[in-house]
């Protein structure tokens, strides 16, 4: 066959474009997601139980529904419910928020956990609150173990991000969508919104490794 | 003379973990300036006993009293802890903070003393424990003994009326456990009220104003080192001593 790389080059503008969108769901999604994944990760290991449950709900319902599913749920289902339309942007990051919140608070969560139970008892034995041994010595050590799932999160939520293209949000995957619909040059399209991707989540990889290695020499 | 109050007064304590009852009725008065060490066989319930007492494990039973204070759980605990020092087994330091930052992180946001002073006073400590020049320094950069000098001069820095050593040098190389005994005895020389969890028999001798022997969940046998290390009255002090001296 022959591959038209006169009308990938002439898309890459408006991919870049989408990429642009793209990028920008995910870093608002996982920002929103480490807000949510934070207070979960805490609420899951508090001591108030009515908390603890409807923490475990939210993780649950998340991880054992698809994302499609959810973003149908804010997108068609909630306006039924609210009585007005959702706008497609909202509902993009919103979707996106609260699935990669359950991913982030079980990040969180481990790495709480894989703190030394001394390192919580030293601080409170100094007659400091839950509280400020959490903010002053559990959390500053567990965020340097969780960079690199963190980074895993940010990359599946890159990928998974193209899943907003079925409500006609038009990040990277959509873009692809529209101009096949208009150029029939499929093979082309995706393979360059396929290389797209690629350098995204390449890029993201090398950050988190230098990040990663950042924290390590304290 | 002014006479010694009771700072720790602790009645009828008991300690259960689900069916495992490990302390079954704990009565123990320590005066002020008093050199408690408890001793006896593992698993018998002294690091219990001595971690109930700043409620790092909260009791099934029973009553603590501690500076006239009635230990109530979360609502007062704080209070009683920052009065109450506590060294570790395995030190427990802060390993994302340097020696100075250890030392200062209780009191600036408990006590919320000003940084200047909390320094100071920081460094009045390490250089009892003569640690000063390593003020800069992560704890991972230090041996062991130097660690856990760190951990008593953390304490200290709360400026508590009790401490609590729950089995110092146990997680030390030889080498290491006489400049943390040092330590100790210069602290109990001073007047500190110290409450000693320990196998180290000849700084139970030296430094103990009163020695506990615990099994099974009592107090079997208690009086001056004199009397309980060279006159067992109960044959499971006896038979204990008998394998550990």
């Amino acid at each position: 066959m022959d591959v038209n790389f006169d009308l990938m080059k002439s898309a890459f503008p408006l991919l870049i474009a989408g990429a642009g969108i793209t990028v920008e769901i995910t870093a608002l999604s996982v920002f929103f997601g480490m807000l949510i994944g934070i207070i979960v990760a805490l609420v899951r290991m508090s001591d108030f139980k009515i908390l603890r449950w409807l923490g475990n709900v939210y993780v649950d319902f998340i991880r054992g529904t698809p994302l499609l599913i959810q973003i149908f749920l804010v997108y068609f289902a909630l306006p039924s419910i609210i009585g007005h339309r959702v706008d497609a942007f909202f509902a993009a990051i919103s979707a996106c928020s609260i699935n990669s919140g359950a991913y982030v608070a079980e990040v969180f969560r481990g790495g709480i956990q894989s703190i030394d139970v001394g390192q919580m008892e030293a601080g409170r034995s100094l007659g400091m609150t839950w509280w400020q041994t959490m903010r002053y010595i559990i959390l500053p050590q567990a965020f340097k173990r969780i960079i690199p799932p963190l980074g895993n999160e940010f990359i599946a939520m890159l990928k998974d991000s193209s899943l907003v293209s079925v409500i006609g949000f038009e990040e990277l995957t959509r873009r692809g969508q529209l101009i096949i619909a208009r150029t029939y040059a499929s093979f082309e399209i995706w393979m360059a919104v396929a290389i797209i991707y690629l350098i995204l989540t390449f890029t993201v990889a090398r950050l988190t490794g230098l990040l990663e290695r950042k924290f390590d020499t304290k | 003379m002014k006479e010694r109050q009771d700072i720790i007064k602790i009645t009828g304590l008991q300690k259960s973990f689900g069916d495992l009852h490990v302390l079954k009725g704990i009565d123990l008065y320590i005066k002020e300036k008093e050199v408690v060490v408890i001793i006896g066989p593992s698993g018998s319930g002294k690091s219990t006993l001595l971690r109930c007492i700043n409620y790092l494990e909260e009791p099934s039973g029973g009553e603590i009293v501690f500076d006239n204070i009635p230990l109530n759980g979360e609502a007062n605990i704080n209070e009683v802890r920052k009065e109450v020092g506590m060294v570790f087994q395995r030190f427990n330091l802060f390993p994302h903070m340097t020696v100075m930052e250890n030392l200062i992180l209780a009191p600036m946001k408990v006590r919320k003393t000003s940084r200047k002073e909390a320094e100071e006073l920081a460094m009045t400590y390490l250089k009892k424990v003569g640690l000063a020049e390593k003020a800069n320094n992560y704890p991972d950069q230090l041996s062991g003994g130097q660690q856990q000098r760190v951990a008593i001069a953390r304490a200290l820095c709360m400026k508590p009326k009790a401490m609590l050593f729950d089995e110092p040098t146990s997680a030390l190389d030889p080498e290491m456990i006489n400049e943390v005994l040092e330590v100790m005895k210069q602290l109990a020389k001073e007047g500190m009220t110290m409450v000693v969890v320990t196998h180290e028999m000849g700084f139970a001798k030296e430094v103990g104003d009163r020695v506990l022997f615990v099994d099974g969940g009592y107090i079997v046998e208690e009086g001056t080192p004199e009397q309980v290390f060279d006159q067992p009255r109960n044959p499971r002090t006896q038979s204990f001593l008998s394998k550990i001296l």
